[in-house]
């Protein structure tokens, strides 16, 4: 776990408040992002984990204002650098999107343009922010080519997609995300699209850039051992609320939430000794999340929890401090309750 | 790269094409009979020496193999022989009606490109509001309503009842309209351009805006909108060109297949095109004008086949010439 301390005193880079973010269905309001809750300080990476459908997508993308319709941001802040992102016009947000704030998206094969050139599809961005112009912008992007390791970038340059491997194209992704040197980079799940001997290589490539550029990250991933091997700060979600906040540190070593002890439970560690004979290596977290369109009343885990009482099934739990920097969601943690 | 070699072969394997075509067209038409027997044997006083001395005029004496080769090699010369019932030179008569049809049919797949576009983009960008619906709904009944029907609607209301528009004819016949043969001509277009814009923009905005739509749901899309370029861009640029790649296949058709669907417009109009004239030679079993107007067709098709495979290449790196 890298180890730069989380300061305390000077104010995050970014941090949502009370994100709230429902899809307008057929059928109803879907719940996706329901009270979201994160920080991230200058030179950090937040890692948000979750199982699959917690809304980790939908938040990231509504920092930049991109949740997809039939979606809605509701409610809650953005604000990074000073300013609230969900307040800003439109045309302000598109000096902050690739620009302060850039994406990497977890498909290398479907988020690069199919019918464009490595080359074209990064110039044009870097010309619009106004980083170079049209000549010297092939200059500016074999170097960044190369700098996300991939060899003969002026070949590459003029390469389509299809033309490049899963991983190549991974690396161009990211090297579309530093093209304007952001301050904060969302990498939404980079690795899980990929070949496993790959995705060592990208996170190394990732963490390497990190240190190298000193920006900060918010990693999106399903995955525990990814946030261990890169994340400064976690934030574990369940059915579209924050279950548990703090330092990963804090996290690993005295998780607070039964959600995240079962989380890391299911987490293949060298300290720990499993049956190999048996058919169940891991144990895994029995049932599945609650549906986000009218969930149920009371704490989202409830129907999951081996801790689950009577009042988890009528009280929402909301976030309460139970050390320094560390945030909790469960009211056997003291948890205040919100009505429901 | 490789793609004058690909045009190269494509174009050898369309010439291969376009024969066997001709070949089909001689044998069917040859399986009718000799044409002189069935226009002339009924009539009085013919006798079998007058019909197998006509026959030999017009050269339908020999074999087969031969009257193959003299009407293949005549028309590579650009001779499709002599029109029976206007007693006129075929080629020069496809060049004249073949020009009056496409003057309504390029405008008309034109127009409806442009607008399709624009009904496209606006529907697609608003996916499920009302305007979306409208468009959808406007393209459906556009779609469903006969070519004819809707023509027949526009003379009813343009001609008959606000008599701003003439109903037929290329032309007047008498004084040109303000005495100029441009702003004549183009007037007698309006009506029939609009009944195949109006045909052709329903189906090409059913076509786009579903692709688009589809498209604008692409990973791809999102990434351009998170690299921070602005929604006009993203969709005119990034968007739309994906999603026409799947619409390109429909428009090659709509080209090739002008001259199928101009028998109708034509007929409607009344309009001096190769439509109207393929029918009439039908009618009257003009030989040499069936023939000559069928190879139009085809080289039209086989052509329009060609473009769209081009195009393909042009617009889409991942297509392989192979
Ligand atoms: N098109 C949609 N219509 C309705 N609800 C949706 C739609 N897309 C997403 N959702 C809801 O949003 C929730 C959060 O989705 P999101 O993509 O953020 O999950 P995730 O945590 O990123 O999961 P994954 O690990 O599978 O990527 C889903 O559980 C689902 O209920
Ligand atoms: S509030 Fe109750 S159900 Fe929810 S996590 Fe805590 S103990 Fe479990
Ligand atoms: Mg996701």
């Amino acid at each position: 776990m890298p180890s730069i301390p989380v300061s305390a005193s000077s104010p995050p880079l970014l941090r949502a408040e009370g994100l709230v973010v429902h899809f307008h269905t057929r059928d109803g309001v879907v719940r996706a992002v329901d009270g979201v809750d994160f920080e991230v300080g200058r030179g950090e990476t937040l890692g948000i984990v979750g199982e699959s459908g917690s809304g980790k997508t939908i938040s990231s993308l509504a920092l930049l204002r991109l949740v997809p319709p039939p979606a809605r941001i509701e409610a809650g802040r953005v604000l990074f650098e000073g300013e609230d992102l969900l307040a800003l016009p439109e045309t302000a947000m598109t000096r902050v999107r690739g620009r302060r704030i850039s994406m990497i998206f977890q498909n290398p094969a479907t988020s690069l343009n199919p019918i464009l050139s490595v080359g074209a599809q990064l110039s044009e961005i870097l010309v619009w922010h106004g980083m170079a112009t049209k000549r010297e912008a092939p200059e500016r992007i074999a170097e960044l080519l190369r700098l996300v390791g991939l060899t003969d970038p002026a070949a590459r340059l003029r390469q389509y997609p299809h033309e490049l491997s899963g991983g190549m194209r991974q690396r161009v992704g990211i090297a579309r995300a530093l093209l304007c040197d952001p301050s904060l980079v969302l990498a939404d799940e980079p690795t899980t699209a990929l070949d496993v001997t790959i995705q060592a290589q990208i996170l190394d490539l990732l963490a390497e850039l990190r240190a190298r550029l000193g920006m900060s990250m918010v990693l999106v991933t399903h995955d525990m051992g990814v946030v261990a091997r890169m994340a400064d700060r976690i934030t574990v979600m369940y059915a579209g609320r924050v279950c548990e906040s703090g330092s990963a540190r804090t996290i690993f070593h005295s998780p607070q939430h039964p959600y995240t002890r079962a989380l890391l439970d299911s987490m293949p560690r060298l300290d720990r000794s499993y049956r190999s004979g048996g058919r169940q290596l891991l144990p895994a977290i029995a049932g599945r999340p609650p549906g986000l369109l009218n969930p149920p009343a009371g704490c989202r885990f409830a129907a999951r929890c081996p801790e689950a009482t009577a009042e988890c099934r009528r009280v929402l739990p909301v976030q309460v401090a139970v050390g320094p920097d560390h945030m909790v969601a469960c009211l056997r943690r003291g948890s205040q309750g919100m009505a429901a | 790269m490789g793609t004058l070699r690909y045009i190269l072969r494509r174009l050898f394997f369309c010439a291969c094409l376009v024969v066997g075509v001709s070949l089909i067209l001689f044998a069917l038409i040859n399986a009718i009979g000799n044409p002189i027997e069935i226009l002339l044997a009924e009539r009085p006083g013919m006798t079998d020496e007058i019909v197998a001395e006509i026959s030999r005029y017009y050269g339908l004496d020999g074999s087969v193999t031969d009257r193959y080769l003299t009407w293949a090699g005549a028309m590579l010369q650009g001779d499709f022989g002599t029109s029976i019932i206007y007693n006129q030179p075929v080629g020069g008569m496809l060049v004249t009606f073949g020009l009056e049809t496409l003057k309504i049919q390029v405008p008309g797949i034109l127009i409806a490109l442009l607008a399709s576009v624009g009904a496209s983009v606006l529907a697609a960008t608003r996916q499920y509001s009302r305007v979306d619906f409208g468009v959808i709904s406007a393209a459906m009944l556009g779609h469903s309503l006969p070519g004819f029907f809707v023509g027949i609607l526009l003379i009813l209301v343009f001609a008959y009842w606000l008599g701003i528009l003439p109903s037929y004819g290329a032309y007047s016949t008498r004084s040109m309209l303000m005495d100029s043969e441009i702003i004549d001509g183009l007037w007698h277009m309006v009506l029939p351009v609009s009944m195949l814009a109006f045909f052709n923009t329903a189906t090409l905005t059913l076509l786009l805006r579903a692709s688009l739509v589809d498209t604008l749901r692409q990973d791809y899309i999102t990434a351009a909108r998170a690299a921070g370029l602005p929604e006009r861009r993203v969709v005119l640029g990034h968007a739309l060109r994906n999603a026409f790649i799947p619409v390109l296949t429909y428009l090659g058709i709509l080209f090739g297949l002008m001259l199928g669907t101009a028998p109708v417009t034509e007929t409607v109009f009344t309009w001096p095109g190769l439509g109207a004239l393929y029918i009439m030679a039908i009618q009257q079993l003009d030989y040499p004008l069936i023939m000559g107007t069928t190879m139009v067709i085809t080289v039209m098709l086989v052509a329009a086949t060609l473009l769209t495979d081009i195009a393909y290449v042009l617009i889409d790196p991942r297509i392989r010439l192979g």
